[in-house]
């Protein structure tokens, strides 16, 4: 009961109920209206209750109208309700947010920091052996990585082992099929930009793909972790494909050392080329139709 | 008990590997506050899992809300009016009270407008409202496990089910929460699987009893404490009447079992 300015002792007359809402109604006498009016000037609690009372009245639907209007006016998110704390409704994410927005927060969970964090840690390790070291191959070692990131990504954002919401999203309409293909889609929106860029700024090796071949081949890959995922869960899908992956881009350039520094022989039979590429696109395809097939898997109970 | 059934389960079995954890149970189930009680390992936790679609039965019907738990467009139209209590469950440290359960609300499909409004009615009925939009993992043991509560009940569902709510809560909270059961079990069915028996006693309307995957005994909160017989102690108290209860019950169960001859056990099981 502190009046916020003038007087340091508050006004000893308050505002009863009864007349807040005769007054809400229009019916108070005009007397005790104008010492109303007065009084809710310098005291807070008495004006609160006497706009509670004015919404709940006849005048509230218009005031309600008005104050939407004068929100949209000034560019404002409509709020549900007046709600009395303003700083909770902007961090609130039940809001009706946009489109984008909802699509963050969707995903916000899978981008867990030890991922996002290798990925820098690759990107910025091909920079280093780049422009600090002076290591001609880190293009092609970078192409070489690429493909197996998403899967990374992919393996620690769903899934028993992974997510440690698993077994409440298990129980909602949204959790299966729908929320992993949510989370691979923010991965591969983290990782595609970041890692074709990357390439590019990468000094070129000569007669080696751009930037851009990865993408095919990292996205075939991707779909055959959640199609093979659907049988054995994410985590060993992913790693089955990252591990098979890697063994058949090193295996080779340890098999012969020195002959082909960087790998780059082998780096271009599996990247160049119309037929390495259409080949990664029926895979990315036939992945895909098989992940359509297996889409009820994911659903149903206790992925592995 | 005339109203109509929200959950049916018929000869449901479950495995874990190679142990049995539920042996053809049947149960149902309508609205009201219903407790599930048993030895640890009994089977409790199992049976929660699938009322919750998380796992898959090996074999038996269960049939949620008039829908079938086994056909995909039913499972999700169930999954919207479920609310599921995990007994241990993650949450993101990052996200603050609000934003977790809200998040849960997205993913149950609560209408984006009407979402702001019930993530905070649950959390205020949790009794969270002053640390609503503090991060989870500055949280206490029992805030999360009201947390957890506030998540299960943000869609208001009409089936909610509850592993160990009280592990962690004070005895005050646990006071306040009963209350809430209460106020829940007006309308919806609640499951709640407690070895606590004065959670029984201060909250149930009926009492499941659970034994190595067996019904072992199933009634009124009532009946429970009648089994246990008489007192002499005129200070009895009714948990007390109910622990004795699920004594007597359990005991009852195992010399049943111990009584039927072994052929009938094992064509039982052929069923």
């Amino acid at each position: 009961m502190t009046s916020p300015n003038s007087s340091p002792t508050p006004p000893p007359w308050h505002v009863s109920d009864a007349l807040a809402l005769r007054y809400a109604e229009g019916a108070a006498p005009e007397t005790d209206a104008w010492s109303l009016e007065k009084h809710v000037e310098s005291c807070s609690p008495c004006a609160g209750r006497v706009s509670a009372a004015v919404r709940a009245g006849a005048a509230g639907p218009a005031l309600a109208a008005v104050r939407a209007d004068l929100l949209a006016a000034v560019g404002h998110r409509p709020a549900p309700a007046p709600t009395p704390t303003p700083a909770a409704a902007s961090v609130s994410a039940g809001h009706p947010l946009g489109r984008g927005a909802r699509l963050w927060w969707a995903a916000g969970p899978a981008l867990r920091g030890s991922w996002v964090v290798a990925v820098a840690l690759v990107l910025g390790g091909a920079f280093a052996l780049a422009y600090g070291a002076g290591f001609q191959g880190a293009r092609s070692w970078l192409l070489a990585a690429s493909p197996v990131l998403p899967l990374a990504g992919v393996a620690v954002s769903y899934g028993r082992h992974a997510d440690p919401l698993y077994e409440i999203t298990a129980a909602t309409p949204s959790g299966g099929l729908r929320l992993l293909l949510t989370r691979t889609a923010a991965v591969l929106a983290v990782c595609v930009p970041l890692l074709t860029a990357g390439g590019a700024l990468l000094p070129p090796v000569a007669g080696f793909p751009g930037a851009a071949a990865w993408l095919l081949p990292g996205l075939a890959l991707t779909l055959a972790t959640l199609a093979l995922g659907s049988f054995v869960g994410c985590r060993a899908a992913a790693a089955t494909l990252a591990g098979g992956w890697l063994l058949a881009v090193t295996g080779p350039v340890l098999g012969q050392p020195g002959t082909d520094p960087g790998g780059a022989a082998v780096l271009t039979s599996y990247f160049s080329g119309p037929v390495a590429q259409g080949s990664w696109a029926a895979a990315a395809l036939a992945c895909a139709a098989l992940l359509v097939l297996r889409r009820r898997s994911f659903d149903h109970l206790e992925t592995r | 008990m005339n109203q109509p059934a929200t959950v049916a389960v018929t000869g449901l079995t479950v495995r874990h590997r190679r142990t049995v954890a539920l042996d053809a149970l049947d149960l149902s189930l309508s609205p009201g506050i219903h407790g599930l009680l048993g030895p640890n390992g009994a089977g409790k936790t199992s049976l929660i899992r699938v009322l919750a679609t998380v796992a898959a039965p090996a074999s038996g019907r269960v049939e949620l809300l008039g829908g079938d738990v086994g056909s995909h467009g039913e499972r999700t139209a169930i999954r919207r009016r479920l609310g599921y209590l995990p007994q241990e469950f993650g949450c993101y440290p990052a996200f603050t009270v609000r934003e977790f359960v809200a998040y849960v609300a997205w993913l149950k499909e609560v209408p984006a407008d009407r979402a702001a409004a019930a993530v905070e009615r649950a959390v205020e009925r949790v009794g969270l409202a002053d640390r609503i939009d503090a991060r989870m993992k500055t949280l206490s043991g029992g805030m999360v496990r009201r947390a957890g509560i506030a998540q299960a009940i943000v869609n208001e569902p009409e089936l909610l089910l509850l592993d160990e709510p009280t592990a962690g809560l004070d005895p005050e909270q646990r006071v306040d929460f009963r209350a809430l059961l209460r106020e829940l079990g007006t309308e919806a069915t609640v499951v709640v699987s407690t070895h606590l028996v004065e959670d029984v006693a201060a909250a149930c309307t009926d009492v499941a009893l659970i034994e190595s995957g067996v019904l072992a005994f199933r009634g009124t909160t009532a009946e429970l404490a009648a089994l246990g017989g008489e007192s002499g102690d005129p200070g009895d108290s009714t948990t007390n009447a109910i622990e004795r209860g699920y004594t007597a019950a359990l005991r009852a169960h195992r010399d049943r079992l111990a009584a039927r001859p072994a052929g009938q056990r094992a064509k039982e099981s052929l069923r």
